[in-house]
C-alpha cells in the first residue's frame, strides 16, 4: 500500500519462533540446532509447523503471511497471539514479551491491544449485529449503553447501518464478515490480526472487502498481520509479504522484491503469473536524480500499472516524487514501457 | 396471612364433627407416615386410618411404597404404619423384619387371605370331578395350551411370590406345567381374557380381591394344609415329598415402626384396635374397583357410617 | 487405507488367535465339566460382597465424621421441599388438617388459569399451533378428571428435569474440560443408564427415604446420562474459530462458557434436553412405585383392576405432558439460540400473571374453575375396555396360533441354542470380534465383562436376556428401518411421525402390555411385543435422520450416472447413512435392554426377573449384580456397534467430505 519507510518504530518483534507438533513435542527445546532439520525431526515423529520464524513488523505496517494450505501460516498467526503456544522463541508486542505473560495478563493484553478477524466469521448466532460488535466491550465490563453506542459507530463504519438488530443467520456472507471486521475493531486495538478473512467469500465481495480494509487502514493505520493464500490479495494489501513453505519463511519482502528478486525457485514459481507492472514501483525505475519537478509527477510508491495511462498519454518527462511531494528523480520511460510489455 | 384465609370445608360431616375432637392434644406433631401400596383394600383402609388419626389432630402423611421394598423403611422409621401385610406373600420377609426388633407386629387386621388353584365355573363342565383335586389328574388336557399339551397349563403367581407350585405338581403327580405371571395384574388379565371367551384356564387366585366377586369360579380343594405338609416329606399322600397339600390360608397383619410406640402411644393403641370385617372389605373394594368411586369418598362414607366404632378404638384420645 | 490403519492399532491376528486357542484349551481341559457348559451357580460370592458393601454404605459409611446416610437424608429433604411447594401450588392448594377437620386456606392454581397461561407462553414462544395444542391438552387433563394427578406428576417431573438438566450440564462441562476424565464419565453414565433402577432400589430407599425424593434420585440417575453425552458433544462441536474469538477478546473462563460456548452449543444441547424430558416422563410409572404418586400411580391402580381404558387415559395424560413440555422447552431453546426470548418483558409478565391469577381467584366463587365438575367428567374408558374385550373374543384364536407358532418354532429354539453355547467359546468369539472391530482395548474390556457374567453365576439368565434382546432388536429394525426410510422421503409426515414416536416413548408400556397379555398370555411373546413397541422408536428416528443427511451431491452424481431408484438407494444412500443407522441399532439395543425389567412383569425368566426376585426378598446384592449383568450386556453390544460404526465412517469417507 504505502511504501514503508523504515522510520516507524518496531511494533511487533518475532524472533526464532518454533511450533512443533508430535507425540514427544515436549523434548523439542533440548534438541540442538543440528537435530532440527526436517529429516531429523521426522525420524522422531515431530513436525515443525513453524520453524525459526523471525521478523519485525513496524507500527502501522500491513504484514501479509502467504502460503499454500498446510504451509503453517495460520499456525504462525496463532503463535503470535498465543492462541497456540509456541514451542520456542520470543514475541514482543511494543517491547513486551508476550510469552512470559500469565493467563490474566495475556487476557488483558488481548482485550486492550488486539483485534482478530476469522476465516469463518465466528459470529455468535444468538446475538444481533449490534450484540456481536459490542461483545468485546461487554467482556471488558463496559456498560451496555456505552458499548452499544460504540458498536453503532462501527456498524456505520462498515456500512451496515439499518441492520443493527439483524441476526447473523439473516445476513449474507459478506455482511457477516463486515460484522466480524467491525467487532475486531470495537476496542480500537493497536494490533489487527486477520486470518484468511475473505477466503470463504465470492470474488466480487472479496474485492469489496479488500477495499474496505484499505479504507480502514487509510483512516486509522494499525499494525496488521494478514494471512492469505491469495497472492492477488497479498499484493493489493501488503506492505511486506512473508512467503511460507513447509513451516519455513522462505522470503520476506515487498511484492516488488518477490517478483523481481525471488529468493528461491519456490517463490519464483509462486509469483510467476504476476504481471511485473503491478508490483514494480515508479521509484524503482528512476534514470536520473533531479532537484526540481518538471512535467507530470507520479508518486514513488505507485506501481507502473497505476501510472500506465500517464506514461502512455504523454511523451514528456515524468518526475517521481516522495510522499511529501519532494522530487526523487525522473522516471525511466523506456524501462517502464518494457515493464508494461513484460508478459507473465 | 390471616386475612387471606378462606375456609373451605370438605363436607358437612367436617362441620359437625370437626370441633369436638379439638380437645385431644396429640403426643407429638411429628408426622405419622402411613404406607400404602397399590391395591385397593389397603388404600381404603389407609384412608380410613388417615381420617381417624387426622380427626384427633395427628399429623399424617401417606407414603407410597412398594409391597416388598417396604422393610428397610420400617426399620429406619421412614414408614410408620402399614395396615396390610399378607402372610401369603410376605411371611418370610415380615418375620425377618420383626426379628430385628425394629418393627412391631401390630396384630391382625381381620380378613383372612385365601389363595390356591382356582378355575372359572364353566370349567366344571369340562372337568366334572372338580373342585376335588384328584379330578385334575384325568382332565388336565382340558386346561392345556399348545406349548404345554398334553399337560395342563397352570398360571402361577410371579416367581417372587414363591408358592411351591412346581413342588406341589411333582408331589401330587399332576400332569400340569407352571407358567409364571409377571405381576398380579398380568395374572388377572389372563383370567379376564379367558373368562370372556369361556376358554380353559387354571390359575392362582387370592382373596380378598375383586376378581372372585366379578368372575364366578371356585378354588380347587387340595388336601388341607398343615405345617407338617411343607416341612416333613413323610406327611400326606406322597411319603417321599413335601408340599403334597393345598396352600396355607394366611393372616393379614398390621405392622409398625417400633420406636413410634414411644412417640405416639395413643395412635399405636388406635392402630392395634383397628380391625375390619372381611365381607365389609369386599364391599368397599367392590365400590372402588367395580363401581369406579374414589377411595376418599368410599372411606369417608364408611367413617361417617361407623363413627361409633372408630370412636371406640380411639378411647385413649377421647379423654 | 482404512484396513491398514486399523491393523496398525489393531488386535494383531496372531496374538488374538493364539490367546483364544490357549484360553479355550485351558478352559476345556482344566475346568470341571459343568463350568465349561453354562454355569448357573456363582464361582465367587460377588452378590454377597455387594450386599455387605451396601449394608456398610448405608449404615456405617461416613465422610469426615458425617454419616453418609445423614448426608443423603439432608439432600433428600432439600429436594423434597421444592417438589412439595410445587405440588401445593399446582395441585393441592394450601391445606391444614385432614380427615374430618380439613380446611383449605388457599386454592391451587385453577386449571383454566394454568391452561390459559401455558397457551399464552406457547403462543409467544412458537405461535398459534402450539398454543392450540396447550389448550387442548389442558382441556383433556381437566375434563377427563386427570388434572390433580397430572399436576402432582408435573410438579415432580419439572423438578427432575431441572435437576437432571443442571447436573448433566455441569458434568458434561466438567468432562469436556478435562478430556482425560471424559471416558470415565462416559462409562459411568452408560452403566447408570442400563442398570435397571429396581436393582438399586433398596439402597436408594435406605439412603434417601421413601417418597418423592427417592423417586427423584432414581429418575435423575436414569434421565441425566443423555444430557451429559449431549453436553460433551455440543461443546466439542463449538467451532474452533469461535473459541479463538473468546480468547482473543480476553474472555475469562466463565465468560467463555456462558457467553460463547453455551449459546453456540444451544441447538445440540436442546437435543439432550429433549431426551431428558422424554426419559423423565418415561420413568413416571416406576417412580410412582416408590412414592412419586400422580399419573403413574393412577395407571398402576387402573391396571390392578384391569381397567385398561382408565389406564390408557392416564397414560395419554403422561404423553400429553411429555409432548407439551418438550415442545415448549425446544421452542425456548430455539429462541435462545436465535437470540430472541419472547417471554421476557414486563407486559408479558403482567398478562401471564393475570391469566393465571384471575381464574384462580374466581375459583373460590366458582368451584368448576378449581376442579372440573365431576358430573361433567368425560371418559372413553368403557368403549376402550369393550374394544379390548371384543378383540379378545373375536381374534384370540388366530392371534394365539400366531403366538404358538412364533414361540415354538422360532423363539424357544433360539433361546435353547443360546443357552447351550459353551461360555468360553461364546466369550472368546465375541472378544475376537471386538478386537477385530475396535482394537485390543475393546477386546479386553468385552472379555472382562463377559467373564463377570460367568463368574457371578448369571450366565444362563444373561443368555435369556440376550435372546429376548436380539429378537426384539431384529424385529424393531425390521419394522423401524423400512418405515423410517419410507417416511424420510415424505417431509409432510414428519410431524405426525414425531408425535407417534414420542407417544411410543412416553406412553407407559404397561398400558398396552396388559391388553397384550390378554391376547398373547403371560410369557416371552408378550414381553417381546412390549420391548419392540418401545425400542422401535429409535430405529425409526435414526433411519429418518440417516436418510435425510445423505450428501445431496452424491445423490446427484448417482442420478447422472443413470442409477435406478433402487441402485441409488443401494449404492449411495444406504452406505452414506450406514454410520447413523449403526448408531440407531445401538440406541435400539439400549432401549430394548432398558425394557427388560418391564418385560419381566409379564413373566419372562431372565435378568429382569432376577432383579425383581431379589427385590422381593429384600436383598440388595443379587439385584445389583443382576443389574450389572444387564449393564455388561449393554456395554458389550455398545462396544461392538460403536467400533463397527467407526469403521463404517472410515469406509464411507466422512473425513474427505
Amino acid at each position: 500500500m504505502t511504501n514503508f519507510g523504515s522510520s516507524a518504530p518496531v511494533a511487533l518483534s518475532v524472533s526464532n519462533v518454533w511450533k512443533v507438533f508430535g507425540r514427544d513435542h515436549g523434548s523439542f527445546k533440548s534438541r540442538p540446532a543440528s537435530a532440527r532439520t526436517a529429516e531429523a525431526m521426522a525420524k522422531d515423529h515431530l513436525v515443525g509447523a513453524v520453524q525459526a520464524a523471525s521478523f519485525d513488523i513496524r507500527k502501522g505496517e500491513v504484514f501479509v503471511i502467504m502460503g499454500l494450505s498446510g504451509s503453517g501460516k495460520s499456525t504462525l498467526l496463532r503463535c503470535l497471539t498465543r492462541l497456540i503456544e509456541p514451542s520456542e522463541g520470543e514475541i514482543r508486542f511494543d517491547g513486551q514479551d508476550i510469552l512470559s505473560l500469565n493467563e490474566t495478563a495475556l487476557a488483558d493484553l488481548r482485550r486492550r491491544k488486539m483485534g482478530m478477524v476469522f476465516q469463518h466469521f465466528a459470529l455468535l448466532p444468538n446475538r444481533t449485529v449490534l450484540g456481536n460488535i459490542a461483545f468485546p466491550l461487554e467482556v471488558q465490563g463496559i456498560a451496555r449503553a456505552q458499548a452499544e453506542d460504540r458498536a453503532r459507530e462501527l456498524v456505520s463504519l462498515v456500512g451496515l447501518s439499518g441492520r443493527e438488530s439483524r441476526l447473523p443467520s439473516e445476513l449474507s456472507g459478506g455482511q457477516q464478515q463486515r460484522v466480524g471486521i467491525a467487532r475486531s475493531l470495537a476496542t480500537n486495538p493497536d494490533f489487527w490480526f486477520l486470518d484468511e478473512p475473505f477466503s470463504a467469500l465470492d470474488p466480487l465481495i472479496r474485492a469489496d472487502l479488500q477495499d474496505e480494509v484499505q479504507r480502514l487502514q487509510r483512516e486509522h493505520s494499525r499494525t496488521a498481520v494478514f494471512v492469505t493464500h491469495d497472492l492477488d490479495e497479498a499484493i493489493r494489501l501488503a506492505d511486506r509479504i512473508a512467503i511460507m513453505e513447509n513451516g519455513r519463511i522462505v522470503q520476506i519482502g515487498t511484492a516488488e522484491d518477490l517478483v523481481t528478486r525471488p529468493a528461491t525457485d519456490y517463490v519464483r514459481r509462486f509469483v510467476a503469473k504476476v504481471p511485473p507492472a503491478r508490483v514494480i514501483c515508479a521509484s524503482s525505475l528512476i534514470k536520473a536524480p533531479v532537484a526540481a519537478v518538471s512535467g507530470l509527477t507520479v508518486s514513488g510508491d505507485a506501481t507502473i500499472a497505476d501510472i500506465a495511462s500517464k506514461i502512455v498519454a504523454d511523451a514528456g518527462e515524468i518526475t517521481v516524487v516522495d510522499p511529501m511531494g519532494k522530487p526523487i528523480g525522473l522516471l525511466d520511460r523506456q524501462k517502464a514501457l518494457e515493464t508494461m510489455a513484460m508478459k507473465i | 396471612m390471616a386475612k387471606m384465609k378462606t375456609m373451605i370445608l370438605t363436607g358437612t360431616a367436617a362441620l359437625l364433627i370437626g370441633g369436638s375432637a379439638q380437645a385431644f392434644e396429640p403426643e407429638s406433631d411429628q408426622p405419622i407416615k402411613l404406607m400404602q401400596a397399590d391395591w385397593t383394600s389397603m388404600l381404603v383402609h389407609t384412608e380410613i386410618l388417615n381420617i381417624v388419626l387426622s380427626t384427633y389432630g395427628y399429623t399424617v402423611e401417606k407414603v407410597i411404597a412398594d409391597d416388598s421394598a417396604r422393610y428397610p423403611g420400617f426399620e429406619s422409621g421412614d414408614l410408620t404404619i402399614a395396615l396390610e401385610t399378607w402372610q401369603t406373600t410376605q411371611d418370610k420377609a415380615f418375620n425377618a423384619s420383626v426379628g430385628t426388633g425394629k418393627v412391631l407386629d401390630m396384630g391382625e387386621l381381620g380378613p383372612h387371605a385365601r389363595e390356591d388353584w382356582w378355575y372359572p365355573a364353566y370349567m366344571a363342565e369340562l372337568c366334572p370331578g372338580l373342585p376335588d383335586w384328584t379330578a385334575l389328574k384325568s382332565c388336565a388336557e382340558a386346561f392345556a395350551a399348545p406349548e404345554t399339551a398334553p399337560k395342563g397349563r397352570y398360571l402361577g403367581a410371579p416367581v417372587a411370590w414363591g408358592g411351591f407350585d412346581e413342588e406341589r405338581i411333582q408331589a401330587l403327580d399332576l400332569p400340569f406345567e407352571v407358567v409364571h405371571a409377571g405381576t398380579d395384574a398380568a395374572m388377572f388379565a389372563e383370567l379376564k381374557s379367558a373368562y370372556e371367551r369361556k376358554a380353559p384356564i387354571m390359575l392362582w387366585v387370592y382373596e380378598p380381591h375383586w376378581a372372585p366377586s366379578v368372575f364366578e369360579g371356585a378354588f380347587v380343594e387340595f388336601p388341607p394344609y398343615e405345617d407338617a405338609c411343607y416341612a416333613d416329606p413323610a406327611w400326606g399322600l406322597n411319603p417321599n415329598a413335601a408340599h403334597d397339600c393345598g396352600k396355607p390360608q394366611g393372616w393379614i397383619k398390621k405392622m409398625a415402626w417400633a420406636e413410634g410406640e414411644k412417640i405416639w402411644p395413643c395412635a399405636y393403641d388406635i392402630v392395634r384396635k383397628f380391625t375390619m370385617d372381611g365381607d365389609e372389605v369386599g364391599k368397599l373394594v367392590y365400590e372402588v374397583d367395580v363401581n369406579g368411586r374414589s377411595v376418599e369418598d368410599v372411606a369417608m362414607e364408611w367413617a361417617t357410617a361407623n363413627e361409633a366404632k372408630w370412636r371406640e378404638w380411639s378411647a385413649c384420645a377421647a379423654n | 487405507m482404512a484396513s491398514d490403519a486399523l491393523r496398525g492399532k489393531g488386535f494383531g491376528w496372531v496374538y488374538g488367535a493364539a490367546s483364544v486357542v490357549v484360553f479355550l484349551a485351558v478352559s476345556i481341559l482344566v475346568l470341571p465339566s459343568d463350568f465349561a457348559g453354562s454355569p448357573n451357580a456363582p464361582w465367587l460370592g460377588v452378590a454377597a460382597w455387594v450386599d455387605r458393601a451396601m449394608t456398610w454404605l448405608v449404615r456405617d459409611a461416613s465422610i469426615g465424621g458425617l454419616a453418609l446416610s445423614d448426608l443423603t437424608r439432608a439432600l433428600a429433604a432439600a429436594a423434597q421441599a421444592p417438589i412439595e411447594a410445587m405440588q401445593k401450588v399446582l395441585a393441592e392448594g394450601w391445606v391444614t388438617g385432614a380427615g374430618f377437620n380439613k380446611t383449605q386456606i388457599l386454592p391451587p392454581m385453577s386449571w383454566l388459569g394454568l391452561t390459559l397461561g401455558c397457551a399464552f407462553v406457547a403462543y409467544r414462544l412458537a405461535g398459534p399451533a402450539l398454543a392450540i395444542f396447550a389448550v387442548v391438552s389442558g382441556l383433556y387433563l381437566a375434563s377427563f378428571g386427570l388434572w390433580i394427578s397430572a399436576m402432582m406428576t408435573l410438579a415432580s417431573v419439572l423438578f427432575c428435569v431441572l435437576v437432571a438438566l443442571l447436573l448433566g450440564l455441569a458434568l458434561g462441562i466438567r468432562a469436556h474440560r478435562a478430556p482425560h476424565i471424559e471416558p470415565v464419565v462416559r462409562a459411568i453414565m452408560n452403566v447408570m443408564q442400563t442398570v435397571p433402577i429396581f436393582s438399586y432400589l433398596l439402597p436408594t430407599l435406605l439412603l434417601f427415604g421413601y417418597g418423592p425424593s427417592a423417586a427423584l434420585f432414581a429418575t435423575v440417575a436414569y434421565a441425566m446420562p443423555p444430557m451429559v453425552h449431549a453436553t460433551v458433544l455440543a461443546l466439542q462441536a463449538v467451532p474452533s474459530d469461535t473459541l479463538d474469538l473468546a480468547r482473543m477478546t480476553g474472555c475469562s473462563r466463565r465468560q467463555t462458557l456462558w457467553r460463547v460456548e453455551l449459546p453456540v452449543a444451544m441447538p445440540r444441547l436442546a437435543i439432550g434436553l429433549n431426551q431428558v424430558v422424554m426419559m423423565t416422563l418415561n420413568m413416571v410409572i416406576i417412580a410412582s412405585m416408590i412414592g412419586a404418586g400422580g399419573l403413574g400411580y393412577d395407571v398402576l391402580r387402573a391396571l390392578r383392576r384391569l381397567d385398561f381404558g382408565a389406564a390408557f387415559e392416564a397414560g395419554m395424560a403422561i404423553v400429553v405432558l411429555a409432548v407439551l413440555l418438550d415442545r415448549m422447552t425446544q421452542a425456548m431453546a430455539r429462541r435462545q439460540s436465535a437470540g430472541t426470548t419472547g417471554t421476557s418483558g414486563l407486559r408479558t409478565g403482567i398478562i401471564l400473571a393475570g391469566l393465571v391469577i384471575v381464574p384462580t381467584l374466581a375459583s373460590l366463587a366458582v368451584p368448576a374453575l378449581a376442579l372440573w365438575p365431576k358430573a361433567a367428567t368425560l371418559s372413553i374408558a368403557q368403549p376402550l375396555n369393550d374394544a379390548v374385550s371384543y378383540i379378545n373374543q373375536r381374534f384370540f384364536d388366530p392371534l394365539d396360533s400366531l403366538r404358538t407358532f412364533a414361540l415354538l418354532k422360532l423363539m424357544n429354539p433360539f433361546r435353547d441354542a443360546l443357552q447351550m453355547l459353551p461360555w468360553p467359546l461364546a466369550i472368546s468369539a465375541v472378544a475376537v470380534l471386538a478386537g477385530w472391530l475396535g482394537g485390543r482395548g475393546a477386546a479386553f474390556s468385552v472379555f472382562a465383562m463377559g467373564l463377570f457374567v460367568v463368574v457371578t453365576g448369571y450366565w444362563s439368565a444373561t443368555m435369556g436376556s440376550l435372546y429376548l434382546t436380539i429378537l426384539a432388536v431384529l424385529l424393531s429394525l425390521a419394522l423401524g428401518f423400512p418405515f423410517g426410510i419410507w417416511v424420510a422421503a415424505k417431509p409432510r409426515m414428519q410431524q405426525g411421525v414425531q408425535l407417534l414416536l414420542d407417544t411410543l416413548q412416553t406412553l407407559p408400556t404397561l398400558v398396552y402390555l396388559l391388553p397384550a397379555v390378554m391376547l398373547f398370555r403371560n410369557g416371552d411373546f408378550s414381553a417381546l411385543i412390549a420391548i419392540v413397541s418401545y425400542s422401535v422408536a429409535p430405529a425409526v428416528r435414526y433411519a429418518i435422520d440417516g436418510m435425510r443427511h445423505v450428501p445431496p451431491e452424491r445423490v446427484e452424481a448417482a442420478a447422472m450416472a443413470g442409477c435406478s431408484k433402487w441402485q441409488t438407494f443401494r449404492y449411495v444412500r444406504l452406505p452414506a447413512a450406514l454410520p447413523t443407522l449403526l448408531l440407531g441399532v445401538n440406541q435400539t439395543v439400549m432401549m430394548a435392554l432398558s425394557m427388560l425389567v418391564i418385560a419381566a412383569l409379564v413373566g419372562t425368566r431372565e435378568l429382569g426377573q432376577q432383579v425383581f426376585t431379589s427385590l422381593s426378598q429384600g436383598l440388595a446384592g443379587p439385584g445389583i449384580v443382576a443389574g450389572l449383568c444387564v449393564a455388561c450386556l449393554a456395554l458389550i453390544i455398545d462396544t461392538l456397534l460403536k467400533a463397527a460404526a467407526a469403521r463404517a465412517v472410515q469406509r464411507n469417507g466422512v473425513a474427505h467430505d
